[in-house]
């Protein structure tokens, strides 16, 4: 076994330990998103979107937008939470890796590994929790929008783990997925063209992406799946540059 | 199938200002139960009976938790003008004072602030969800009326709109947050038990 497979492992085995946190990756998101279709009203409402290329407005059951919705938002809160306790953690510890010997980017695969992973079973489980009531028209598009929000999120907690302290931190991560996926995103919420600024957070490209491929019957919304990874890989390389420095600080 | 067009934008304020209270002062009261479980521990030790140390938590919660009212009131008066100012005011620290007791409660159970932080979080947004009202919900199971915020956002909503106030609703939310204060000293003198019990 590699030094970067011993620490992923290592990390894994940390977080798995901790019964709680296993518990609420899995609760959170069941409890969360199934209440959120029982209790939602079984009205049609109107949603803005791309159908044939055109931006157009369509009207659909208010609990599979609702949906839409609340699926990337408790995956890129947990996402993101977990991002920025790993930074934390790594704050204290990773340093002293670097000392035992390990190369910068060993630590740094092991850690965006953990990261990952936690990702994927948060995702999986929403996306799960959400098909027992809802299913996208286009499923896999819908998949690689919540991964691409869920991994954004995620690598935006690392960020602001290096930045600030924990309390800190954890307004931001609460206070962001909530207002970008949930307000500034919404279709409940912004019936019109989005603000210019809106459209510079990190769930507008995926946002648009599930809002089409969850509910339109055409996938026109294949560049902003494009525009999404884009922005994602360049949160991973600040989030990259960020950790490096953080560790070596320590 | 009916149709509906936005939410009600004087409902969605008033939600988003006792949702923005609750979750803050939820939050601080976690990070207050984590943050000073370790000093509190040794204070103990070192003879603090572990009611004291408790109640001057709980009165920094309650400081804090009256700024986060205010800050929330404030925003929500530059859109909305309450029939009842006064009373508004009371009842957003009314709710606030039920999550930050809620959130401190979490912190003495789980003192981690990752996991306490989820718990808070997403019991705050559920409540809040279900217990506000929303044209969004609808077939809302009864025993949402126990939730923290259904009697203090019912209090909120009748003196913002109508000035008055219900006395079974205070009621309510007076008995909520004797029954979180029990609970929490309880669970806070658990904790903080070193050899004896209760020191002092």
């Amino acid at each position: 076994m590699n030094r970067t497979t011993t620490a992923f492992s290592i990390g894994i085995k940390e977080q798995a330990r901790n019964y709680v946190l296993v518990a609420l990756l899995v609760v959170l998101p069941v409890s969360f998103i199934t209440l959120a279709f029982a209790v939602t009203q079984d009205v049609e409402m109107p949603v803005r979107t791309l159908v044939d290329g055109e931006t157009a407005t369509v009207m659909r059951g208010m609990p599979e937008v609702h949906g839409v919705i609340m699926t990337p938002i408790t995956s890129a809160l947990i996402a993101g939470l977990a991002g920025l306790f790993l930074m934390r953690e790594a704050k204290d510890t990773d340093g002293r890796l670097a000392v035992a010997g390990y190369r910068a980017w060993q630590v740094i695969a092991a850690r965006f590994g953990v990261l990952a992973a936690i990702t994927l079973i948060v995702t999986g489980v929403s996306v799960g929790v959400m098909l027992v009531d809802f299913q996208p028209e286009y499923l896999w598009w819908f998949v690689a929008a919540m991964l691409v929000v869920s991994v954004t999120y995620g690598l935006i907690g690392m960020l602001v783990g290096a930045v600030f302290n924990r309390l800190a931190g954890m307004w931001l991560m609460l206070i962001l997925p909530m207002l970008d996926i949930g307000l500034f995103q919404d279709p409940l919420f912004i019936q019109s063209e989005p603000d210019w600024w809106m459209k510079l957070f990190p769930g507008y490209w995926p946002v648009r992406v599930m809002v089409d491929t969850g509910l339109t019957t055409d996938v026109d919304t294949a560049l902003s799946l494009v525009w999404a990874t884009g922005y994602l890989l360049l949160v991973a390389v600040l989030a990259i540059g960020v950790y490096y420095r953080a560790t070596q600080a320590s | 199938m009916p149709t509906v067009e936005a939410i009600p934008i004087e409902l969605g304020r008033l939600l988003g200002a006792i949702f923005g209270v609750a979750i803050i002062a939820g939050l601080m009261g976690l990070a207050q139960m984590i943050s000073a479980r370790a000093a509190d521990r040794r204070l103990v030790q070192t003879g603090y009976p572990p009611r004291t140390l408790l109640a001057t938590r709980l009165a920094a919660l309650g400081g804090v938790t009256v700024v986060v009212a205010a800050v929330n009131y404030g925003v929500l008066w530059l859109t909305i003008s309450p029939e009842a100012p006064v009373l508004t005011f009371v009842f957003l620290v009314l709710a606030g004072l039920v999550y930050a007791f809620l959130g401190a409660l979490v912190g003495a159970l789980l003192p981690r602030l990752f996991e306490g932080s989820l718990v808070v979080v997403f019991l705050a947004m559920m409540d809040a969800f279900l217990s506000g009202d929303s044209p969004l919900a609808a077939d809302i199971p009864e025993f949402v009326e126990y939730f923290p915020l259904y009697h203090p956002k019912e209090l909120l909503q009748e003196a913002m709109f109508q000035g008055t106030y219900t006395t079974g609703d205070l009621g309510f939310v007076a008995g909520y947050l004797l029954v979180l204060l029990v609970l929490v000293t309880v669970v806070f003198g658990v904790t903080m038990r070193t050899s004896g019990g209760w020191s002092a």
